[in-house]
């Protein structure tokens, strides 16, 4: 096992790992949090729709596709075919944003507030900092596709991939363990 | 069928078995969403950033992770007597 052998740079690896790190930290805190409350976090966790949750899941997923794909794309050579995976990929993480603004408005709607219980509290912070996260990556696609070189196109795929990593752990502890 | 494309279908088929678990709480449904996580996670580091190409280092990622996920399910249980 050598760093050598890493794919991609090793500063993404560092950023990866970080990222991983933080949001890990977020989600040990909130389920401690959750041992001396059980009850009031499982009313909480019952408010929200995880039926947008998982359809934002397949969403991200899918785009994760294109963004390999056009990774892929790219190292060979295929401009055109890599910014249209970043552009699908792109659209992916757009179409996720606008689902998670609508969930975060229902939430509003139902009297939802960050201050509504402690749970609240962790579910915008976690899911907010991860949807800033998604901005950023779509913006990193826009950014890699201009020029669409292999090395660039290779990082801003990475970038995405931390994101839809980030989301399949944050899942499970905000909307399906009740 | 590639392997980007094998890697997708494996995301899908274990968000799909993730969200046939959704809203059924419980010990058991808890670790078998955190397994669930577990194999997505390991589908995008080994898939995705191409991490099975790399030696050692697919699983020099998975313990740790997999290892907190333990924790977390061990958190949970606690919220659960």
């Amino acid at each position: 096992m050598r760093l050598d052998d890493l794919p991609g740079e090793l500063i993404l690896w560092i950023l990866i790992v970080s990222e991983l790190l933080i949001f890990a930290a977020g989600i040990t805190v909130m389920l401690v949090l959750r041992v001396g409350d059980p009850a009031g976090f499982g009313a909480a966790q019952a408010m929200l729709d995880g039926r947008l949750a998982a359809a934002n899941t397949f969403v991200l997923v899918t785009s994760g596709l294109f963004a390999a794909r056009a990774e892929r794309a790219a190292a060979r050579g295929a401009k055109r075919a890599a910014r249209r995976g970043l552009m699908l990929a792109g659209l992916g993480g757009l179409v996720f944003l606008a689902l998670k603004l609508f969930e975060y408005f229902k939430d509003y709607a139902a009297g939802i507030g960050m201050e509504t219980h402690p749970f609240f509290t962790f579910y915008y912070l976690l899911t907010g900092f991860h949807a800033a996260h998604v901005l950023a990556g779509v913006a990193v696609l826009a950014l890699v596709a201009i020029r669409a070189r292999a090395e660039a196109v290779q990082a801003g795929a990475m970038f995405w991939h931390m994101v839809d990593l980030v989301w399949v752990l944050i899942l499970p502890p905000l909307y399906l363990m009740r | 069928m590639d392997a980007l494309t094998r890697t997708w279908l494996i995301l899908i088929a274990l968000t799909t078995a993730s969200a046939a678990l959704a809203g059924t709480g419980g010990l058991w449904t808890g670790a078998a969403v955190l397994l669930l996580a577990a194999a997505k996670a390991r589908a995008i580091l080994g898939g995705f950033l191409h991490l099975k190409a790399a030696p050692g280092w697919l699983g020099a990622m998975m313990l740790p992770l997999v290892l907190w996920l333990l924790g977390l399910w061990g958190v949970y249980a606690l919220s659960l007597r």
